[in-house]
C-alpha cells in the first residue's frame, strides 16, 4: 500500500496540477470571449487582417504568462487590450512603414478616439448585417470570400476575372457602399 | 503630400492602409492628416471598423448559399479557416496544452459584448450549500445555491442558509443575519443566530462578532448577536475567545454559554440547545422543502402534459433503463425515447431522477413526425464542462432541410440552427453567452423558440430572454430523427472533430411544443420547475 502510495502523485503536486488546469480553463473561457474585441482594438492600429492576428496571438501568450496576477473582479477585456497594445507598439517598432502612419502620438489619440466612439460604432454596426444582405450577389461573395473564407486576393481576383489591383479596387467600393446603407439606415432610425 | 479630407486621395489611403498595400506616401500623408482633423480621424475610425468587424464577425456571413457541403456541416466551417490555423493555435500549444478545451479561432464565435462579469471560481472561498425559505436582502446579486462565494456580505432576511467553507467549517444561518465571508477560515458576523459544526480539518477557523473574537472552535457551537450582545454557546468541544478591545484569551467548554453585552461584565450561563434548534433541523427542513418543490413540480407538469400542442415530454422519472417515456397526451404520434449508454443520477431534487451523459456515445434517440410552422423546445440540464465546440441539446439527425440543431457551444452561447429548404442553405441564431464557469454544475433551464409566423428565434437562459435573432429560414419545420445529447451525423465523415457533438452533463426534463410559447410562458416553466424557490435568474 505504502509503495503505491509513493508511485502516485503527492496530495500537494496534484492540487497544483488541478489548480493549473482549471486557471487554463478559466483563461480560455475569458480570453475566448475577449479575443474579437481584442481583435479589433488592434486592428484599430494595424488593419491588416494577417498582421493584427498575429498580434492577438502574441498578446495571448502574454496574458497567459501573466494571467496569475489577473484579478478577477476587473473586466478581463480592458486587461487584455492593455497587453495588446504593448504587443502592438513592439510590431509597430519593427516596421517602418506602419511606424511612419503612427507616428508623432497618432496612436495613443486612434486608441483613445475609439474607445469614445465606440457606442457609436456599436450602434452604426448593427446595421452591417442588414446591409450586408441587401448587397449584389457578385459583391456580397467577394465580401465573403476575402473575409469570412479568407481566400487570397489573387484567387478572388482569378475567380472574378479581375486583376488583383482592379479586386482590391471593387473591395474598397463594397465598403463603402456598406458604409453609405449604414449612414442611411442610421438617419433612417433616428429620423 | 498632405490630404484634403474628404478626398479621393484619403478613401485610396485608407483602403490602401487596410489591405496592407499603402505606399509610403501615402502612410506619411495620413499620419499628417489623422494628427491635425478630427473629422478624418472619426471617419478613418469608423471605416477601420468596419473592416475589423467584417474580418472578425463570421455570423454575418451566416446565411449563405455556399456551393460547398461541408460548410453546412458546423457553426464553426472548417475550411474557413485556411489562412492562419496553424497559427491560430500556436498560443493554445503554448498553454502547456494538458486543457481539455481546444481552441478555436474567432470566426467561430458569435459577437459578444465585453465581459463585464466572468464566471470565475478563484477568489471563491466558500459555496452556498443548502437553503431553506432564504429570503435575501442583497442589493445586486442573490446568491445561488451551489455557487461559490467570494469574500463579501450575506445578507439573509429570513429563513436558513448553510454556508460551507472552503476549510471545510460548516456554519448555517438564520434570517434576519448579516455574515461576512472574510477568508475560508475566518467570517465576521454582525447580528442573527449562526451554529458552526468545525471538523478537525478546519481547526483554526475565527468567527468575529462586535463583542468577541472567537478562536481555536472544536466543534459545534451556537452564537447570537443582536445590538451590542453576543452569547457565545458551545455544545461539543471547547473555544477560546477573546473580548473585543481585549487581548486576554478566555476558554470556554462544552455545555456552557458566555454572554457579552456591554457595558456589563461577561457572564457564563448553561448552553441552550434549545434557542438554536431551527438551525439544526436544517437537514430536515431542506428535505421537507425539496420533496414540497418537487410535489409542486409535479403538479404543474401534470397540468402541463395536458397542454394539445406539447408533442413530447420526458420527465425523466418511473423510466426504465432503456426508454423514456412520452408523458404528453401525443405520446400517440410521438414514440417514446430510446436511451443509449446514459446514467441515471439524481436530478434536481433528491427525489427526481436524471440522466447523465458523459461518453462519446451517450444519447437519446426519438422521432417526430410532422411540419410545424413554429416549435418550442426546452430543458432542464446541468452542464459538467463544454468539451466539444457544439455541445448538442437537441439535434435533427444531420442536415435535412427545415430541420434544427440546438447546443450550446463551448464559449457558453446557446446556439440554434435551422437548416433551409435549398441546398446548403442554413440560419445560426446565437444566444447572448448565459453559461460561465461557476455555473457549471448547476441545474440551469434552457429554452429555444422558433416561430415561424412571426420570423423570429428567440432564446431563453433561466426563464429570461437571452438574445433574438430575425429568421430568415420559412416555415415548414421538422424534426424527424433526432436525439438529446448527441448528434447522429448520417452520412458525413465521422472522424471530424467538428462532428463530434456529445452533450457532458445532465438532463432531467425535456418538452417540444409545436408552437411558439411566449414570453410568459417560458417563465413559468421556469419558476414551476426551479430547484429552489429563491435560486434567481442568471445574470442580465
Amino acid at each position: 500500500m505504502e509503495v503505491l502510495y509513493s508511485r502516485q502523485m503527492s496530495a500537494d503536486s496534484t492540487r497544483r496540477f488541478e489548480d493549473r488546469n482549471a486557471a487554463q480553463q478559466q483563461f480560455l473561457s475569458l480570453f475566448l470571449r475577449s479575443e474579437r474585441e481584442v481583435f479589433r482594438y488592434v486592428a484599430a492600429l494595424i488593419p491588416n487582417v494577417a498582421d493584427a492576428e498575429d498580434i492577438v496571438q502574441q498578446t495571448a501568450v502574454a496574458l497567459w504568462e501573466k494571467f496569475d496576477a489577473y484579478d478577477p473582479n476587473q473586466p478581463f477585456t480592458p486587461w487584455a487590450c492593455r497587453f495588446a497594445l504593448n504587443k502592438a507598439k513592439q510590431w509597430i517598432e519593427r516596421r517602418r512603414r506602419w511606424q511612419a502612419l503612427l507616428e508623432s502620438g497618432l496612436a495613443e489619440e486612434l486608441v483613445q478616439r475609439r474607445e469614445e466612439l465606440r457606442p457609436e460604432l456599436e450602434s452604426r454596426l448593427n446595421y452591417l448585417e442588414g446591409c450586408l444582405d441587401k448587397l449584389p450577389g457578385n459583391q456580397r461573395s467577394l465580401v465573403e470570400g476575402y473575409y469570412y473564407r479568407r481566400e487570397s486576393i489573387e484567387k478572388l481576383a482569378e475567380n472574378s476575372g479581375r486583376t488583383v489591383a482592379a479586386t482590391y479596387k471593387t473591395l474598397q467600393r463594397v465598403r463603402q457602399a456598406l458604409q453609405v446603407c449604414i449612414e442611411n439606415a442610421a438617419k433612417g432610425t433616428a429620423a | 503630400m498632405k490630404f484634403s479630407f474628404p478626398s479621393r486621395e484619403f478613401d485610396d489611403a485608407v483602403a490602401g492602409v487596410c489591405h496592407n498595400s499603402a505606399s509610403d506616401e501615402q502612410v506619411r500623408g495620413l499620419n499628417e492628416l489623422l494628427r491635425s482633423d478630427a473629422a478624418a480621424r472619426d471617419e478613418y475610425i469608423l471605416r477601420l471598423e468596419l473592416h475589423s468587424r467584417l474580418a472578425s464577425e463570421p455570423d454575418l456571413f451566416a446565411l449563405t448559399n455556399e456551393n460547398e457541403v461541408a460548410m453546412a456541416a458546423s457553426i464553426f466551417p472548417p475550411q474557413a479557416r485556411p489562412r492562419g490555423t496553424a497559427r491560430k493555435l500556436t498560443w493554445v500549444v503554448a498553454l502547456a496544452a494538458c486543457v481539455a478545451i481546444s481552441a478555436v479561432g474567432w470566426w467561430g464565435l458569435r459577437p459578444m459584448p465585453p465581459a463585464e462579469r466572468q464566471g470565475t471560481t478563484s477568489k471563491a472561498v466558500a459555496m452556498l450549500d443548502r437553503a431553506v425559505d432564504a429570503q435575501w436582502n442583497q442589493g445586486g446579486e442573490t446568491p445561488r445555491l451551489g455557487a461559490p462565494l467570494e469574500p463579501g456580505w450575506l445578507r439573509l432576511k429570513s429563513g436558513l442558509a448553510q454556508i460551507v467553507f472552503y476549510s471545510g467549517a460548516r456554519v448555517v444561518i438564520e434570517g434576519p443575519a448579516e455574515l461576512q465571508v472574510i477568508s475560508p477560515n475566518e467570517a465576521f458576523c454582525r447580528s442573527g443566530r449562526v451554529t458552526g459544526d468545525i471538523p478537525p480539518q478546519a481547526r483554526g477557523f475565527r468567527i468575529r462578532t462586535p463583542q468577541m473574537n472567537v478562536t481555536d472552535v472544536g466543534t459545534v457551537f451556537g452564537l447570537g448577536i443582536r445590538a451590542h450582545r453576543t452569547e457565545l454557546h458551545l455544545f461539543k468541544g471547547n473555544a477560546g475567545f477573546e473580548l473585543a478591545g481585549d487581548t486576554v484569551k478566555q476558554n470556554l467548554r462544552e455545555g456552557s454559554a458566555a454572554v457579552v453585552e456591554s457595558p456589563h461584565p461577561l457572564r457564563l450561563i448553561a448552553a441552550d440547545r434549545t434557542a438554536f434548534a431551527l438551525l439544526f433541523n436544517l437537514q430536515a427542513k431542506s428535505v421537507a422543502d425539496e420533496s414540497r418543490r418537487c410535489n409542486q413540480w409535479r403538479a404543474a407538469s401534470i397540468r402541463l402534459s395536458r397542454d394539445p400542442s406539447l408533442l413530447v415530454r420526458f420527465a425523466f422519472e418511473h423510466e426504465t433503463d432503456w426508454s423514456l417515456p412520452n408523458t404528453s397526451s401525443h405520446a400517440a404520434t410521438v414514440a417514446d425515447g430510446a436511451i443509449v449508454g446514459c446514467q441515471w443520477i439524481e436530478g434536481r431534487w433528491s427525489d427526481k431522477r436524471a440522466l447523465d451523459f458523459r461518453n462519446v456515445n451517450d444519447r437519446v434517440r426519438l422521432s417526430v413526425p410532422g411540419e410545424f410552422e413554429a416549435l418550442t423546445v426546452a430543458a432542464w440540464v446541468r452542464v459538467q464542462g463544454l468539451d466539444r465546440k457544439l455541445n448538442s441539446l437537441f439535434m435533427s439527425d444531420g442536415f435535412e432541410h427545415g430541420t434544427i440543431h440546438w447546443l450550446i457551444r463551448n464559449d457558453g452561447v446557446l446556439g440554434l440552427t435551422v437548416i433551409g429548404h435549398e441546398a446548403n442553405q442554413f440560419q445560426i441564431c446565437a444566444s447572448k453567452p448565459v453559461l460561465t464557469l461557476d455555473q457549471f454544475g448547476m441545474w440551469l433551464h434552457v429554452a429555444v423558440v422558433l416561430d415561424g409566423r412571426a420570423n423570429r428565434a428567440a432564446h431563453y437562459a433561466n426563464g429570461a430572454p437571452a438574445g433574438e435573432k430575425a429568421l430568415k429560414i420559412k416555415p415548414p419545420f421538422r424534426i424527424g430523427a433526432a436525439e438529446l445529447g448527441n448528434w447522429n451525423v448520417s452520412g458525413f465523415p465521422k472522424e471530424d472533430p467538428f462532428m463530434i457533438r456529445n452533450f457532458s452533463g445532465a438532463m432531467d426534463e425535456f418538452c417540444l411544443f409545436s408552437r411558439a410559447l411566449n414570453p410568459d410562458e417560458i417563465r413559468a416553466l421556469y419558476s414551476t420547475g426551479k430547484p429552489q424557490p429563491d435560486a434567481v435568474a442568471l445574470r442580465p
